[in-house]
């Protein structure tokens, strides 16, 4: 009979995990929370840096899930450590004795009203990252003007920020940003679109041509500065106030939009679990791995394994090849003799 | 009724009158001291006060009542002000008493200062009379109280929480030398005037005591004058090691404070952290550590060190590391002088302390252009609303403010909408005095240009800062709490009862700072139900967010803001209603529950 493998979340990080395993002739069982899979990618547009729409890979994931069991709508009641293994017991009543668990809880979006300086859920014409990748994506926004002049975008929102309550950097925001504001000016050319930042971190391939084309080709500004306030004038538009660091001078810029760059918290799901079992995590809240090095996919628990971005903020690519080598990781452990 | 001894004199009054004697010329000294520290018009103005019969008047009292009977500490804490006030009070009676005796009976030793406290040993059959027996009856009476004040005083000790009190200070070696003497002084007198009675007469106390040493050392032994002797001297000693560390340690509040409440009484102020009247609210410290459960930085055991009592300690010392440490840590919430039995002004103190640091660069302000921020609020209608920069940084606040406004049909003009000044009161935090200046000068030059009548504050900071620092006449500084219970009370306003039950979180600024209480609970127990904290009002603990402390980093804060908000959800509440923006951010941040401004509050359930 093959070995069962519980795989906890069921986004790309849990499909690719999943489909992995089951190409190495595993028996993976997904567990996913919501009513479908994908997990946040699923509700995104395109994906930088070749602007590959997020739907064909979500699709393309799926395309490889035949022959694993996939429990929709179902949590997980708790785990139980056994001498060899794990005893997990789902909402469903279901309940699964494997010898591995993988952990693919992936993140949650800082909630943008926590900084309420910046307006969203009192002022109109704010929004966040991801409220624009769904309008993006053809769900209709009435917060997005027809026609805007100035639309802003505010990096490092709960990301860098030790009063929001978490100063890890969440990595994809930067390149985030730059994708979106081209998208915005195709969409709307007259319109003028600005970026305050902190500093850019465009570590990833072809990143650092996305963000000269922006502003060679798309024309966008960028602002070194945070922004310190938002204010809504008598005429129901946005008065921002940041400071531009390099010329040292105070800016205020009136905006038509303004787009809130949410960073990447763990997903709270996953403490509450992985404590069950007793793994930690660390202060930032994202699960602690065996090693930041050599073992990223790998608990300190045996028979626990980590894909994705439940152990810090990841980038798609890297999201996928960390849940393939999380399957590699797992066939090891319970082809090893014991 | 006899005399006993002929000269009147023994040696072992000695101790005592060097002690006195030291004592008194300390005092003395350190007096003249503080009072040529004392800027001119503050000396002036206080040896005026003196000869005024009113303030000499009020003088007496306050001194009565809180150096001796210690009455707010009654209030307080009433086993704590019995153990203080037996003390304090039944000492001041013993000597008032053993004078009354001298004066009675041998007023010809009136002039000897040693007299009135050994009165026991050089007389005689004192108690023959009807007046002797009711004096000595006094007298063991109050014996009596003090000795059960320092039985309470020992037992605090051991098991302060007994009292109430989780932590105390940790005593000085002084301290130490100090409490012990003093702890010894009373049962050393009774057994002093035990061995005496048997000659000199007693009361229900020293008498019966007699008695017992009668049967425990033998009659014959008890009549040879000399073996009362080591008593008497070991009383002298006890005498003479407190009034000789009193000056080096706690006990100097003893009477530091006789000289502080009038030099308050006649309205000096904190001007230089060591100097004048700072020094005298320093020595006025007695070190009991109340200001230690009452600081918010204390939870979990933190920042133990940094509390006002430890900030005199240092200051006595003259530990300039641990005084700017100290001085830049706090919040200033206030709480600590709003325990303190004394008064003692540890935020005054600490800025008075942060002024005299240098800086190498200082903001100027030459830039801002009043003539046009003037021009912006020109013709204004009677209301000038400031939000200031706290309200700016939370939308939601100005909002219903205004909301509220509009549905009241009051005329107002919002003066910081898209562009202000600072109302001052962060760099008067920060002891930058001069900067403040400038920013109340320019903010009063814009304000009564307005023609407003009224300004409107969103923010308890600059609400406490427009009401204090500004000469604004004929404008009525309020805080929007005060502004709509009123529009209430009027009728311009109607607020209909919600379903959720709120806890009031006082903020430091609006509670102690301006006494704000009654008009926020009236607005929300109107608008929704209430339920009160732990502790509230005057005992509000800081959100820890203050901008008062200049060095506490973002995390050490947290702890403090738990703290509070478990305090405020002791009543179960659905939700916390507060009137300042900085509470506001600083509390959402860990809240489990809604947080939500009195402003909101108010314009969820109100129709115009």
């Amino acid at each position: 009979m093959k070995e069962s493998v519980v795989i906890i979340g069921g986004g790309i990080a849990g499909m690719e995990t999943a489909a992995s395993l089951l190409e190495l002739g595993y028996s993976p069982i997904l567990v996913e929370q919501s009513d479908h899979l994908g997990g946040h990618v699923a509700s995104w547009y395109r994906l930088f840096p070749d602007m590959t729409p997020a739907s064909e890979v979500v699709a393309s994931l799926k395309s490889r899930l035949d022959g694993v069991t996939v429990f929709l709508e179902t949590g997980i009641q708790f785990i139980n450590r056994l001498r060899d293994g794990y005893n997990v017991m789902l909402s469903n009543g279901v309940s699964i004795v494997a010898k591995a668990v993988v952990m693919a809880t992936g993140f949650k979006l800082f909630e943008a009203a926590k900084k309420e300086e910046y307006g969203y859920g009192i002022y109109d014409r704010v929004i966040t990252n991801r409220d624009l990748e769904k309008w993006f994506s053809g769900i209709p926004d009435e917060r997005i003007p027809s026609a805007p002049w100035n639309i802003g975008f505010v990096h490092c929102v709960g990301s860098r920020d030790v009063k929001a309550g978490n100063t890890q950097c969440s990595k994809v925001c930067c390149m985030t940003a730059i994708k979106q504001a081209i998208e915005m000016k195709e969409k709307f050319p007259d319109a003028e679109v600005y970026c305050f930042y902190m500093d850019l971190r465009l570590f990833g391939k072809k990143y650092e041509d996305f963000y000269i084309s922006a502003q060679k080709d798309y024309g966008i500004h960028f602002l070194r500065g945070r922004v310190s306030e938002v204010s809504e004038t008598i005429d129901g538009r946005l008065l921002v106030k940041a400071e531009d660091t390099l010329s040292g001078r105070p800016v205020k810029i009136n905006m038509d939009l303004l787009v809130l760059m949410s960073g990447m918290l763990c997903n709270p799901a996953a403490a509450s679990i992985a404590s069950m079992v007793k793994a930690g995590a660390d202060d930032s809240g994202f699960l602690r791995s065996r090693d930041n090095v050599t073992g990223v996919v790998e608990s300190e628990r045996k028979g626990l394994f980590f894909a994705g971005a439940c152990t810090g903020a990841k980038t798609v690519p890297e999201t996928i090849a960390e849940a393939r080598s999380a399957a590699l990781s797992v066939h090891n452990y319970l082809r090893r003799p014991r | 009724m006899r005399e006993r001894i002929a000269s009147g004199f023994d040696p072992f009054v000695l101790p005592f009158l060097v002690g006195m004697a030291f004592v008194l010329l300390y005092c003395f000294f350190g007096a003249l001291r503080v009072l040529w520290q004392l800027p001119r018009e503050d000396r002036r103005r206080f040896l005026l006060s003196l000869f005024i019969p009113a303030t000499a008047w009020k003088n007496v009292k306050d001194i009565f009542l809180n150096c001796l009977l210690h009455v707010k500490l009654w209030k307080r804490n009433p086993v704590l002000g019995y153990m203080h006030s037996s003390i304090a009070f039944g000492w001041f009676m013993l000597i008032v008493l053993g004078h009354l005796e001298v004066y009675l009976f041998v007023p010809s030793r009136l002039h000897l200062f040693y007299y009135p406290i050994f009165f026991n040993y050089f007389v005689a059959g004192a108690d023959m009379s009807l007046q002797g027996a009711f004096l000595f009856f006094l007298m063991d009476l109050f014996l009596l109280v003090v000795l059960s004040g320092i039985t309470l005083a020992i037992i605090k000790r051991i098991r302060s929480d007994i009292f109430g009190m989780r932590r105390t200070t940790r005593a000085s070696l002084v301290d130490t030398v100090g409490m012990y003497a003093l702890w010894s002084i009373f049962p050393l007198r009774l057994l002093a005037e035990g061995f005496t009675a048997g000659i000199s007469g007693g009361s229900f106390l020293i008498k019966p005591l007699n008695w017992l040493l009668e049967v425990v050392f033998g009659t014959e032994f008890l009549q040879n004058g000399a073996n009362m002797l080591p008593t008497w001297w070991a009383y002298s000693i006890a005498l003479f090691v407190f009034m000789v560390v009193l000056p080096f340690s706690r006990y100097m509040h003893i009477p530091a404070e006789m000289m502080l409440i009038p030099m308050r009484n006649a309205g000096l102020r904190i001007r230089h952290p060591r100097r004048g009247f700072a020094l005298m609210e320093v020595y006025s410290c007695p070190g009991c550590g109340v200001c230690i459960d009452a600081c918010p930085m204390s939870v979990k055991k933190g920042n133990l060190k940094d509390c006002t009592v430890y900030l005199n300690r240092q200051i006595r010392r003259g530990n300039e590391k641990r005084i700017e440490e100290i001085s830049d840590k706090c919040l200033l919430c206030g709480k600590c002088t709003e325990v303190c039995q004394v008064g003692v002004e540890g935020p005054a103190l600490r800025i008075a302390q942060r002024s005299r640091k240098e800086y190498g660069l200082s903001p100027d302000y030459a830039a801002v252009d009043v003539g046009r921020l003037s021009a912006a609020v020109a013709d204004s209608p009677e209301v000038l609303y400031f939000a200031g920069c706290m309200t700016q940084l939370t939308p939601s606040i100005s909002r219903s403010v205004c909301s509220v406004l509009d549905k009241a049909g009051v005329k107002y003009r919002w003066m910081d909408r898209t562009e202000g000044l600072c109302c001052g009161r962060p760099m008067l935090q920060a002891g930058r005095f001069a900067q403040a200046k400038e920013m109340v000068r320019r903010n009063t030059a814009i304000i009564k240009s307005s023609g407003a009548k009224v300004l409107l504050l969103s923010c308890p900071i600059c609400y406490k800062m427009f009401k204090e620092h500004y000469k604004l006449e004929g404008i009525e500084v309020v805080h929007h709490s005060v502004y709509f219970d009123r529009l209430r009370t009027t009728g311009k306003i109607t607020l209909t009862k919600g379903d959720l039950c709120y806890a009031y979180h006082d903020p430091c600024e609006l509670g102690r700072g301006c006494k704000v209480y009654d008009e926020p609970r009236n607005l929300v127990g109107t608008a929704a139900y209430i339920v009160e904290a732990g502790v509230s009002r005057e005992a509000s603990i800081c959100c820890g967010g203050s901008l008062g402390s200049i060095s506490l980093s973002f995390e050490a804060r947290e702890a403090m803001t738990r703290n509070a908000l478990d305090n405020l959800c002791k009543g179960h509440p659905d939700a916390i209603a507060t009137a300042c923006p900085l509470c506001l951010s600083t509390f959402s941040r860990y809240s489990e529950i809604p947080v939500r401004d009195i402003a909101e509050v108010v314009d969820a359930s109100c129709q115009g």
